[in-house]
């Protein structure tokens, strides 16, 4: 519960968290569509629907993540507090609260499976979505390049899963499979806004948290990856109607101990996490290769991913002219100034986590995943530690694991 | 200082007009860590012909200009580049441009004082050499070319395409390659001179301040300029018709693509009409929603058809010289869509609105409008954007409750023909 009283809303977040794998991926998907399609109170699409719109438009959406080796199916209401409503309505907090558990944990069913035509109809949808990865050309050149990165392991999983393990599945094996799922899988529930004790009295004494039984989560506790350095690159190509090269390249970051994390954070930012970074300054703004030049650090997976953009003709001149950025890294070719920069902008960002409601609740439920539970304060505190040697030493354990390279 | 508050929202922005001609809202947010400062002129990529205050032959440039300034601006005489030096304080600074202004910001927690300085100066203090602006080309072209690849950007585009026969807004905002080429430094100061005056110009900051103290803070940044008089701004005629009925292109996508477009007429908005059109804007909004929003009828029957898997955007986008309504999905058959959406309408017509679905929708609206006031980010750029429309934004929150259903369908009536219709698809 996290009490404020400085937005307009309250949010309900509801997290079911299990092991990622081949195996449930695809079913994980499309239980986090069935279920919005319906409950044993409200029937149809339409019908929660409308109580949301009753209810001064709250909005309901879900969605999937994948956070180390973890899939997670999140459900969000997002509701006006009293304060804000024009006439005496109350109770939409609890309102709103019984509904989003009543969607998840009381879902339509007919003769105790999932009703046909909705698994029919999101089994399409799931296909739909799994085949529009290709729409957006940038997106998808990073995941193919995890894809590659990951290969017959969890994390190189589509969150949506995959075409072909979808044909099998019924309404019946799917509703016995969703059951053990919600008997196994991690389950917080986060409300953030102008909410008491009484709220999480409610919530206990709620029929849908009432019958769900004590566990011991099957889920896979994220850890910094700690990953030997990469012998041999890996280079992929592939073709499709572009008029723009997009250029990927996953880095291995092999660290001695998970704090070092912050390092590789600090690192990321010097590289490519901001408009001075190198590849920034050299790709785009002296060399003006791409508009497009940055990276971005997966924490739990130890990995740097390099984005950018280019003319397909300038491949070999981009590839050259980003390697030469990591090997500066690596011979600390950054100063004292450069850093504190770096840190300033992270630390910036840190504080804002509390100035938006679904910022807080991932901050917070990231720390529960991994029980690291660092505070914010210390998050911080972290971050302005980190020295430049530190970074040198990181850098010199950063390897490029796959060249990935989108063109026409 | 003019003081407008909302006891719905329970917010309040402080508006004043300083001597130079500057526009300032302060909006403070009390307890809140982020702090959020944008600096818009109004000014963007439909303006291309126009007259200099202080001349009498009008002056026309090549598309992509306003779109080249934002990106030139950064630039100093010193060699630095302010986006540099404002991320170098830790601060998110960025900058953009829209068909009828162009925008630069930044947030930040810390080093707000310091920001602050870096942008009021580079926005006062342009710097463009032949060389500078040649580099320049280079980034905008990849600009370009990734917008290329975006079939969202190029279904409504070619939207603008099939409904406008000459106004600029079916024109690419950064302009083409060929437009963006005839670009030097002698037409970016013209443009800068031109439409960079603090009258034609309003700040907007929102956070934890003190109204009457961030007044002189900006103040004390501001360099002397003359208010420079009245910008003629010239756009060709536009007759009500379409263009054409349908529009098509073909790119690598898994699904067509749709965006269906209504044009509407334009009524100037003055300080007279502004609630009609804040009115009319919420009228469409809940129009939109009753027929194809996630509770509609049609929306259920198209979905359990398996002919849309989600909510179309339901959009009704105006300016001064411009308004349409926007409807963008994913589908096999973006014609049937098209075909049962227009159904909808004749039978809506006819039958009229039912007023239980009605006052849900209204409801939801209002909804909707309260959630925009959490961020300082969307307040700040809502109010900017709304202000260049002449629009207060309270102005939604305080119309919304005297729209009744009789206004809604006479909305129906005048804004939803068929013959103003148009379909754009992107396939393979």
């Amino acid at each position: 519960m996290i009490k404020t009283d400085k937005f307009k809303t309250n949010l309900i977040a509801v997290f079911l968290t299990t092991e990622l794998n081949r195996e449930n991926v695809t079913k994980n998907a499309l239980i986090s569509s069935i279920l919005r399609r319906g409950s044993q109170n409200m029937n149809s699409q339409e019908e929660i629907s409308k109580q949301m719109e009753e209810m001064y438009g709250a909005s309901f959406d879900c969605g999937l993540d994948k956070i180390g080796d973890n899939q997670i199916l999140k459900f969000y209401i997002e509701v006006i507090n009293d304060n804000f409503l024009p006439q005496n309505d109350v109770n939409i907090l609890q309102n709103s609260i019984e509904k989003i558990l009543d969607i998840i944990f009381n879902p339509y069913i007919e003769n105790e499976a999932f009703k046909k035509e909705y698994v029919e109809q999101e089994k399409n949808n799931i296909r739909k979505i799994i085949e529009g990865k290709i729409d957006n050309k940038a997106k998808y050149a990073m995941d193919r390049c995890i894809e590659e990165m990951y290969k017959n392991e969890p994390y190189g999983l589509y969150k949506f899963g995959y075409i072909e393990d979808l044909e099998d599945i019924n309404g019946k094996d799917l509703y016995e499979y969703y059951k053990q799922l919600i008997q196994d899988c991690k389950i917080d529930i986060f409300i953030s806004g102008i909410v008491d004790e009484k709220i999480s009295e409610f919530i206990e004494n709620n029929d849908n948290i009432k019958k769900l039984q004590e566990r011991d989560p099957k889920y896979i506790i994220p850890k910094v990856e700690l990953k030997q350095k990469t012998e041999q690159e890996k280079v992929i190509i592939d073709s499709m109607e572009v008029s723009q090269g997009k250029l990927i390249l996953g880095l291995d970051v092999s660290l001695e101990n998970p704090d070092l994390r912050y390092t590789a954070l600090l690192y990321n930012g010097l590289l490519g996490g901001s408009a001075n970074s190198k590849l920034f300054q050299n790709v785009r703004e002296k060399a003006h290769l791409a508009y497009v030049a940055s990276s971005s650090y997966i924490r739990y997976k130890g990995n740097v991913l390099i984005n950018c953009g280019i003319d397909i003709e300038n491949y070999q001149k981009a590839l050259d002219l980003i390697k030469q950025q990591i090997e500066e890294m690596r011979q600390a070719k950054f100063s004292e100034d450069e850093i504190e920069n770096i840190k300033q902008g992270i630390i910036d960002t840190i504080k804002t986590i509390k100035d938006e409601q679904d910022t807080q609740i991932t901050y917070y439920f990231s720390q529960e995943l991994s029980q690291e539970n660092v505070s914010i304060d210390e998050y911080i505190e972290k971050i302005q530690q980190v020295t430049k040697e530190d970074i040198v030493k990181v850098a010199n354990e950063i390897t490029v694991n796959t060249i990935y390279f989108l063109k026409d | 200082m003019q003081i407008i508050e909302n006891l719905k929202v329970k917010e309040r922005v402080y508006q004043e007009k300083l001597d130079n001609g500057l526009t300032v809202l302060i909006i403070p947010k009390r307890g809140v860590e982020k702090k959020y400062m944008i600096w818009g002129t109004n000014y963007g990529s439909n303006d291309s012909t126009f007259i200099v205050p202080g001349e009498e032959k009008e002056t026309q440039v090549p598309n992509g200009v306003a779109h080249f300034l934002e990106h030139k601006l950064f630039e100093q005489e010193n060699g630095t580049n302010s986006l540099d030096t404002l991320t170098a304080l830790g601060v998110e600074a960025n900058a953009y441009t829209t068909n009828d202004h162009t925008a630069y910001l930044f947030e930040c927690t810390g080093n707000f004082y310091e920001a602050m300085d870096e942008l009021m100066d580079y926005v006062q203090h342009p710097y463009f050499t032949d060389e500078n602006v040649e580099k320049e080309k280079g980034i905008i072209g990849q600009e370009i070319m990734m917008y290329n690849d975006y079939p969202d950007w190029r279904v409504y585009l070619n939207t603008m395409q099939a409904m406008y026969h000459n106004n600029p807004i079916k024109i690419d905002i950064t302009g083409t390659i060929e437009t963006i080429n005839k670009i030097d430094k002698d037409i970016l100061y013209k443009c800068y001179n031109t439409f960079y005056n603090p009258s034609n110009m309003v700040l907007v900051v929102a956070g934890d301040f003190e109204p009457e103290q961030m007044i002189k803070e900006i103040q004390k940044r501001l360099i002397e300029k003359k208010s420079n008089g009245k910008i003629t701004r010239i756009y060709p005629e536009e007759p009500e018709s379409i263009v054409q009925a349908t529009i098509e292109e073909k790119l690598e996508v898994s699904q067509p693509i749709y965006t269906i477009g209504i044009k509407d007429k334009v009524k100037e908005c003055s300080f007279e009409n502004k609630n009609e059109i804040v009115k009319k804007h919420i009228a469409i909004e809940i129009l939109l929603k009753l027929i194809l929003g996630k509770s509609s009828n049609l929306y259920q029957q198209l979905y359990n058809e398996g002919i849309i898997s989600a909510q179309p955007s339901l959009d009704y986008e105006f300016g001064k010289t411009y308004a349409h309504v926007l409807i963008t999905g994913q589908s096999e058959k973006p014609e049937q869509v098209y075909e049962r959406f227009k159904e909808e309408i004749r039978k809506l017509k006819t039958e009229g609105v039912n007023e239980k679905d009605f006052n849900r929708i209204k409801k939801t609206i209002y909804g909707a409008y309260i959630k925009e006031y959490d961020d300082v980010v969307d307040i700040s750029r809502m109010f900017l954007a709304d202000y260049f429309k002449g629009i207060n934004s309270f102005d939604y929150l305080e119309e919304i409750e005297g729209i009744n259903v009789e206004y809604v369908e006479q909305m129906l009536k005048d804004v939803f023909k068929e013959e103003k219709m148009v379909l754009s698809i992107v396939k393979n």
